[in-house]
């Protein structure tokens, strides 16, 4: 007894000797853990910490997403990354909804990120947390059935300088500045500034496919206690890669796209419970592109007359998007009730389309279709209620009333979701939900839908999730299961969109494992598989190896990013092994130099890209084998 | 037995790393300031401590209250805390009530206070002024004169 007392004593003593400095490591520690933000309510999360985007390398945000389970991240036809389901690839995704704090980016005409957003930055990025859930029932935003939440540096945190900088040996440089202060009567800023050269080559057929091209971002923060004001600009000039060229090599073209937004959150009542948010973005984008071999323009051409075929094609488009949303929680010991309503104004103006075709005729376009504008109004609810210490019960309500100028109906929505939250005890956690949503065809969808078929419809997506978590020591075990079910899939043959006919159902189980060495070294393990009731043309199953850590002034990692090979068309796409390793060395606490080496082994994941009304495929590589130097500067 | 209580939290701070889910709001980066502001605190005054922060939250109010004998009267505490952006609440500082900020310009700029918790670079940082301590004839323990600017 006397000896536990004395070694308790002792311990307490040595813990003392510098408590004050040990506590400020774990302070900042905590922070670079990034969980002040976890809404487990929302769905099955996902994080990237601070602390893991530093040990990591990561630079964009697709470092990041190109190792999420039951997700395939690809190069669409205009040499732009974009993200697909499990087992399937699209051309431009509307499943997934984007946020850079309160604001969802996603564009007014496709409802994809992928031209304007795609490869953010993390430079300016504090953390992201991606969900497996419907983000609608929260924020009010359009519908989806992953989200990703990506939460800007504080200036709070920062209130100082940051120049950072890439070269790869393969895919460009990069150049950002961040700059934040604060103020004494308790605003703040944040300000960042990036300029990206893209470079991206590959041959098919013996001709060069580009798309080198120059991306930049601006981005503001302005803030106090209860007002939060977000600007966003970014710019992207890029080449058109295979394009819409008939036969994957257009002679010429180039792709341009510029977007804007503002939001503005506003926290009301003493103990911020009413919150109002509104927003404004607008989107211009211009498409060339030459081809002699003619240009896929779904709506332009008649399949029975083949001079139809536009072989010179140029557009430039503007869409708007204005939000209001505001919502009142209510909150008790067991209950928290959130009601909300938004209301989103979409316009889509054609500012010049012009056509030629195989007889030489140029045609001046207007739009290919009268819809136009669209008035999304929302009523939304969530309620949780603690039924027990141990069990949360979470329920969500939301009515969509979607209001259209004309050629498709006016249609409302109704949205559901229950779930709930068990910890019987520390080390044990389950979580479940069922989901009830609907995607609405976007204008893009509308613009190239296949020719004479019925309107097209709002894809209906029904989904069961199960999670569950045990901890032990410094382990951490997860297994996830979903059961998916879409009617009225929206798929787009070579001829246009269409709605499936018949109910499209996909499994998914991810197995995943934590270990953690220390608070710096980290071992994670995943592990995914899938099925999918159509015929699969993108990969199935996957995982990843990682390992981070840290000696004194040294950061290093490791990770090795599986997906599995599948046949399409007689195309054998092979397994891909994207193996990274790269390190740290910290100067000094301002100033870091690193190395990092990409796809070592050269076996990427391929894209399928198509030919002739897709009558023939053919797959490239998505990534090349890199070699990467940065620095980055805090003064 | 404060100090045994603190000791035992940090060694199970080094290892509770993993969580299932965080089904409550987290609450840890304001319990590490509450124990960085009473370390402080403690260091400062030779007295048993009552806590004032003007406006202060509900979750705030239930991590705080741990470690402090908390006030909503400024006059009756004997350590101020401004985490938010106030105007100085209406009771002077002396040398039995002293005034701690969050924002480092504020520290510079009001004589009231007399060091200040900030963020700074993504790092936590306290500075407290010398000539400040000395008008109120403060000594720090000596794992604290790290933390002392000459102005």
């Amino acid at each position: 007894m006397f000896r536990t007392i004395l070694m308790l004593g002792l311990m307490s003593r040595l813990l003392f000797a510098d408590t004050i400095d040990t506590l400020l490591e774990e302070y900042q520690s905590t922070a670079e853990n990034s969980l002040q933000t976890i809404n487990e309510k929302i769905g099955h999360v996902v994080i990237y910490s601070q602390k893991e985007i530093r040990l990591m390398q990561y630079r964009t945000l697709n470092d990041i997403l190109k190792e999420l389970p039951l997700f395939n991240i690809n190069t669409n036809q205009f040499g732009l990354t974009n993200y697909s389901l499990t087992g399937s690839k699209t051309t431009t995704s509307g499943f997934f909804r984007f946020f850079i704090n309160d604001h969802e980016i996603s564009s007014g005409y496709d409802q994809s990120t992928s031209l304007s957003w795609s490869d953010l930055p993390l430079d300016f990025v504090d953390h992201v947390e991606i969900y497996y859930g419907e983000s609608s029932f929260s924020f009010g935003n359009e519908t989806g059935i992953y989200f990703v939440r990506i939460y800007t540096k504080s200036a709070l945190k920062e209130d100082g300088s940051e120049i950072a900088t890439w070269f790869s040996s393969k895919t460009g440089h990069s150049q950002s500045i961040t700059n934040s202060q604060i103020f004494e009567n308790g605003w703040s800023y944040l300000l960042f500034a990036n300029q990206e050269k893209i470079k991206k080559k590959t041959l098919y057929n013996q001709q060069k496919l580009t798309s080198n091209g120059t991306k930049h971002y601006l981005f503001a923060d302005i803030s106090n206690e209860t007002s939060k004001i977000n600007l966003g600009y970014t710019d992207i000039t890029k080449g058109n890669y295979t394009g819409l060229a008939l036969d994957a090599t257009p002679n010429d073209g180039e792709n341009i796209s510029k977007d804007f937004f503002l939001n503005y959150t506003h926290f009301l009542l003493e103990d911020k419970s009413l919150k109002a948010n509104f927003s404004f973005d607008v989107n211009e984008r211009s498409y060339e592109e030459i081809n002699d071999q003619g240009i896929n323009i779904t709506p332009l051409i008649t399949l029975s007359m083949p001079w139809s075929i536009p072989k010179n094609f140029e557009e430039d488009l503007r869409f708007t998007k204005s939000n209001a949303y505001v919502s009142k929680s209510f909150e008790s010991d067991k209950n928290a009730l959130i009601l909300a309503l938004n209301v989103k104004h979409k316009t889509y103006d054609v500012l010049k389309r012009k056509s030629t075709n195989f007889l030489n005729q140029t045609n001046e376009i207007d739009h290919y279709n009268s819809f136009k504008r669209e008035t999304i109004s929302s009523v939304l609810l969530q309620e949780s209620y603690q039924l027990k210490e141990d069990l949360l019960v979470v329920a969500n309500a939301k009515i969509d009333y979607y209001d259209r100028n004309a050629y498709l109906k006016d249609t409302d929505e109704k949205l559901l979701r229950i779930g709930a939250i068990y910890t019987p005890t520390p080390h044990f956690g389950f979580k479940a939900f069922y989901t009830q949503t609907a995607l609405p065809p976007s204008f893009y969808n509308v613009d190239y839908t296949k020719k004479n078929a019925v309107n097209l419809k709002s894809q209906r997506y029904n989904f069961y999730t199960l999670e569950a978590v045990y901890t032990e020591g410094n382990s951490k075990f997860g297994l996830t299961f979903d059961h998916v079910e879409i009617d009225d899939f929206l798929y787009q043959t070579p001829i246009g969109f269409v709605n499936i006919d018949h109910t499209i159902k996909t499994d998914g189980l991810i197995f995943d494992y934590e270990y953690s060495f220390s608070k710096r070294d980290k071992l994670h393990l995943n592990y995914y598989t899938s099925t999918l009731s159509e015929q699969i043309n993108n990969s199935t199953k996957g995982g990843f190896i990682k390992l981070m850590g840290g000696y004194q002034k040294f950061d290093y990692f490791t990770s090795l990013i599986y997906r599995n090979g599948y046949d399409y068309l007689g195309l054998d796409i092979p397994d891909s092994f994207d193996v990274s390793l790269g390190a740290t060395y910290h100067v000094t606490k301002d100033l870091s130099y690193s190395l990092k080496a990409s796809n070592i082994l050269n076996k990427s994941t391929q894209s399928l890209y198509f030919t002739n009304f897709g009558s023939n495929a053919f797959a490239l590589d998505d990534n090349d084998r890199s070699i990467t130097f940065s620095f980055k500067w805090v003064f | 037995m404060k100090a045994l209580y603190l000791s035992l939290t940090l060694l199970h701070l080094c290892y509770a790393e993993h969580y299932t889910f965080l089904v409550q709001p987290y609450s840890k980066e304001i319990e590490l300031e509450a124990k960085i502001i009473y370390e402080i605190a403690s260091a400062s005054l030779k007295e048993d401590i009552t806590l004032f922060i003007p406006n202060i939250s509900s979750m705030e109010e239930k991590v705080y209250t741990n470690y402090f004998t908390l006030t909503q009267e400024c006059e009756k505490a004997n350590f101020i805390f401004i985490n938010k952006t106030e105007e100085m609440p209406p009771c002077p500082s002396t040398k039995k009530r002293l005034f701690f900020t969050n924002n480092y310009r504020k520290l510079l700029s009001n004589k009231h206070f007399f060091g200040a918790l900030f963020w700074n670079k993504s790092r936590p940082n306290i500075v407290f002024s010398q000539k400040r301590l000395e008008e109120k004839a403060m000594t720090l323990p000596q794992n604290f004169h790290q933390f002392i600017e000459n102005f």
